[in-house]
């Protein structure tokens, strides 16, 4: 742990002393991080390990522009130093800022946050977790056929010290859990049949150790491994166009590439460019384009309880809320910054977030949740006379304006008159945005709808892993492209 | 403040002698990161930062365990140890574990260079300056990354192993585009030296490539003939890597050349090496286990010849480290960070002119997985696609989405490129030429 008493000091004088200096604005975030990562495979530990790492970064705007240092030294020389290189380096940004930054006046936030935890994930023995992880290889070798497994656990938590140098003063901590499985059957390189639950690279959320004990892993896995068993002699799904039903995870991958990252509105700006891309939903189509069907409404919520974008503010302060980005299929809002939002007049919608304390903060998803409909996914698939259901992300692919997809499950099945048939391998699917949300006929209801969490969402230069929740429950789409040619 | 040289190997020294352990081994990984990004013309993420992280690795009653922590004073890396002696007591023994290197140390390299390392912003500003003003004349916005880092890399162990090694790299990234025609273009440069970065260079390649690419048509799916720039080749190269160059996915039978060495796997004219000492880019001379690297051949005329290895694949595989060892914290295994395809002799002038109708694709985009076991890929290009009519480059195209099965592509290799280019991507290093393939898959994608 930190010493506490010496970031609050450190904070204070970077909050006070940055405008002395000549910052119209400066802020000291600081972050201490504890992760423990116990993966095991075929039932044997792959890799335990323990993370620990502590630093702080201090942002300052000069002239209109951002100059940004990081280091974890907290001692005070290192303090004063990194103030000093924040605003020589907002400084040389000066002199070719693209417009000086437009901020508007915040009042000072003052607050605190913490993930509300039933079960300390780092107080729970070691022994129990691998215990738990092996406990699930035995229960997938039982069903034949299954001779490959992997499981683990990931736990994380964050605590975050704010101070701006307009009186803001937040404390956060931030605790994640997470947790899956794999199963294969395998006959030689080529002939494998895999399947993965709860979702491809596990489900995580914000909480404790409960979000592992209910994540259903024991009771799931004989299914599971069924299917993994099944998919070694299916057939490719072959390709044709029909109504297609997504499981909650795609839906939830879906959302994450082809809403959430093109309606961040500095990427709209073209900030990203050069390495993620820019954005088809130009900010002339908001509150016109008909981004989808009347069907789907989304709202970025950090406020969500259990996503893995669910905090109490983000890293410029701002308070979280919910904000609507479509609305009954127009666009309406976008994941926005205290700068990008300004130059609409918009309010931040407060995203601006940071993978680490030495990362600059850049507009993120927070949990991108689409807005449930009606409706238990079995009762979707019996109103769906043809078509197929494609469930688990295994492949996805979208062009640098997150216009073109193709993107692909772990397994579908053919649906005949309301019933599920033959299971298929290979199963991808390809559209284009707007035309594939605007095909959204149904939507599936809270009883089917979780938040789905990304821990490892990329954006940036140096590259930023951030961990994002998307909120998604089964959902239809019409005359889509599926499969592959033979 | 950064530590110097000394102060690492006596702190990471130090932490090993104090260790209960039965074996201790603590890898430095320390970077300092200077980072100009612009766009629309202008500078609008300027940062520096600094960090260095311990990963003790150590093995106790023949239970490995590992821990990782920023704080590098004695009770933060003694906590560490700590930490890692409590994850080993819940562990069953490791039956795979080869055991920490006894290595020799590892030749130096010139890869450390001041004027990379004492850049100041206003020098960065002054580069992206010159690419602003050229995209400005040419009516183009321009976008871009300029990075400058220096890198520390430090093994201590309990067996006397002992290494250090220090490099900067700079690495300058530029995209031009015109919104209004959906032209675009894109160039990269990466050296040790910041003195080699021929930056108004890379500035107008992209800039002159935005302009071409104004008022681009669609052209219908199908399979083309394709020229492929080193950075396409680059990209498939990275990906082919991840999934057939691996010794632990090979070892385990999953990878794409597992049973396959001594076999043809692509055409005859492909040769990929991994070579840490090339001397346009000289990479780590060890592995983030100590051991010093090798030169791998991994397919040599099209022929499967081998995989990188690091302690545990090597004893898995009943072979050699050949010093490619990830930090213990990667659960992916060992991997080549300085891949090369060997040239041929054709010119792009060549490829161009040799070539009825086809397509010459500057790079991709979003390259995944859409089948791993035929080493198949989906990906979309970006920033200049053009069309080739009769030998010559005749309009830009819109961008397609193309699913080449890697392998399979580089058998349709027609010509190869004589010369080369350095591609940085994900902390590989890609020395790569260009490349004419006579089939590609497209598949159908609206604009």
């Amino acid at each position: 742990m930190p010493d506490i008493v010496a970031i609050e000091k450190a904070g204070q004088f970077v909050s006070e002393r940055g405008r002395k200096d000549g910052a119209a604005y400066c802020d000291f975030r600081a972050v201490a991080v504890t992760a423990e990562s116990v993966r095991l495979a075929d039932g044997k530990p792959d890799l335990i390990n323990r993370k620990v790492s502590f630093g702080y970064g201090i942002r300052a705007l000069v002239n209109g522009a951002w100059g940004f240092a990081a280091v974890s030294d907290l001692g005070m020389d290192s303090v004063k130093a990194t103030l000093k290189e924040a605003i020589e380096i907002a400084r040389a940004s000066g002199k070719l800022a693209p417009a000086p930054v437009q901020w508007p006046v915040l009042a000072p936030v003052k607050g605190e946050y913490k993930t509300p935890v039933q079960r300390d994930p780092f107080g729970v023995p070691l022994k129990e977790k691998a215990g738990f992880l092996q406990q699930m290889d035995e229960i997938l070798r039982r069903t034949p056929g299954i001779n490959s497994t992997s499981a683990f656990l990931d736990f994380r938590r964050e605590e975050k010290w704010f101070y701006s140098s307009e009186g803001s003063v937040i404390r956060q901590t931030i605790v994640h859990s997470g947790g899956g499985f794999t199963a294969a059957a395998k006959k030689s390189r080529r002939e494998v049949g895999e399947r993965s639950f709860p979702t491809s690279g596990g489900q995580h959320g914000a909480g404790g150790y409960e979000i592992i004990t209910g994540l259903g892993m024991e009771a799931a896995a004989p299914v599971v491994a069924e299917e993994a068993v099944a998919l070694l002699t299916a057939p490719s799904l072959p390709e044709r166009r029909t109504n297609l039903i997504l499981s909650g995870d795609l839906v939830s991958l879906q959302i994450h590439e082809s809403i959430g990252h093109p309606l961040e509105l500095d990427r709209v700006f073209g900030s990203e460019r050069n390495f993620s891309g820019t954005s088809f939903a130009t900010t002339d189509n908001l509150r016109s384009l008909k981004y989808a069907s009347e069907s789907v409404t989304v709202k970025a919520d950090p406020t969500a309880p259990g996503g893995l974008g669910t905090f109490g503010y983000d890293d410029e302060g701002i308070p979280a809320r919910a904000s609507a980005l479509i609305e009954n299929g127009v666009l309406v809002d976008y994941l926005s910054s205290r700068e990008t939002a300004a130059r609409l007049d918009r309010q931040s919608t407060g995203a601006m977030r940071a993978e680490s304390w030495s990362d600059l903060p850049l507009v993120r998803m927070t949990n991108i949740n689409l807005v449930p409909g009606q409706g238990t996914l079995d009762q979707l698939i019996a109103d769906t006379p043809d078509g197929v259901l494609i469930a688990t992300p295994a492949n996805w692919s979208i062009d640098d304006r997150r216009e073109n997809f193709q993107l692909g499950g772990e397994i579908a099945w053919e649906i005949k008159n309301g019933q599920r048939g033959q299971i298929f391998k290979n199963a991808v699917y390809s559209g284009t945005t707007v035309e594939f949300w605007n095909s959204c006929d149904r939507i599936c209801g809270p009883e089917e709808w979780r938040i789905w969490g990304t821990p490892s969402c990329g954006k940036g230069q140096p590259g930023q892993n951030m961990r994002t929740g998307q909120g998604a429950a089964p959902a239809r789409f019409t005359n889509v492209k599926v499969g592959q040619p033979a | 403040m950064t530590p110097s040289k000394d102060q690492i190997l006596t702190a990471l020294e130090g932490a090993v002698k104090r260790s209960a352990a039965d074996g201790t081994e603590l890898v430095y990984m320390g970077v300092r990161d200077a980072t100009t990004r612009f766009a629309e013309n202008g500078i609008h993420q300027n940062m520096v930062s600094a960090d260095g992280r311990a990963i003790v690795r150590l093995v106790k009653d023949g239970r490995v365990a590992v821990s990782t922590t920023n704080d590098l004073s004695a009770e933060g890396l003694d906590r560490a140890i700590t930490d890692a002696m409590e994850i080993a007591s819940f562990l069953a023994p490791d039956e795979g574990f080869p055991g920490f290197a006894n290595s020799e140390t590892a030749p130096a390299v010139a890869t450390f260079f001041r004027g990379t390392n004492q850049c100041l912003p206003e020098r960065r500003a002054g580069a992206v300056a010159d690419i602003v003003s050229m995209a400005r004349a040419a009516g183009v916005q321009s976008s871009g990354l300029f990075r400058l880092t220096t890198n520390r890399v430090a093994v201590v162990n309990s067996q006397g192993t002992r290494q250090f090694h220090e490099e900067t790299v700079a690495e300058l990234s530029v995209s031009a585009s015109d919104d209004a025609s959906l032209g675009q273009g894109w160039s990269t440069g990466v050296s040790h030296d910041i003195a080699q970065l021929d930056v108004k260079s890379l500035g107008r390649i992209a800039v002159d490539k935005a302009v071409r690419s104004r008022h681009p048509e669609v052209i219908p799916a199908g399979e083309y003939t394709v020229i492929l720039e080193p950075a396409a080749v680059g990209q498939l190269l990275l990906f082919l890597g991840f999934l057939a160059f691996s010794g632990k996915s090979f070892a385990e039978g999953r990878g794409v050349l597992s049973g396959k060495i001594g076999s043809s796997v692509t055409g005859a004219n492909i040769t990929i090496e991994d070579d840490p000492f090339l001397s346009v880019f000289p990479g780590l001379p060890f592995d983030y286990e100590g051991v010093p690297k090798r030169k791998i051949v991994l397919i040599e005329n099209g022929v499967a010849r081998g995989v990188a290895h690091d302690r545990r694949s090597a004893k898995q595989a009943g072979t050699e480290s050949t010093g490619h060892a990830l930090p213990a914290d990667n659960p992916r295994g060992p991997y080549p960070k300085n891949i090369t395809l060997l040239p041929g002799n054709a010119s792009m002038d060549d490829m161009i002119a040799s070539t009825p109708k086809g397509l010459l694709i500057t790079h991709f985009w979003y390259i995944n997985y859409l089948n791993p076991m035929k080493a198949q890929v989906s990906g979309s290009t970006r920033d200049g696609t053009f069309l080739i009519e009769n030998g010559k480059i005749t309009r830009p195209v819109h961008n397609l989405r193309a699913t080449p099965a890697i392998l399979d592509t580089f058998a349709h290799a027609e010509l190869i490129g004589r010369d080369r280019v350095l591609y940085p991507q994900y902390s590989t290093a890609l020395y790569v030429p260009a490349m004419k393939i006579t089939a590609m898959p497209f598949v159908e994608d609206k604009e």
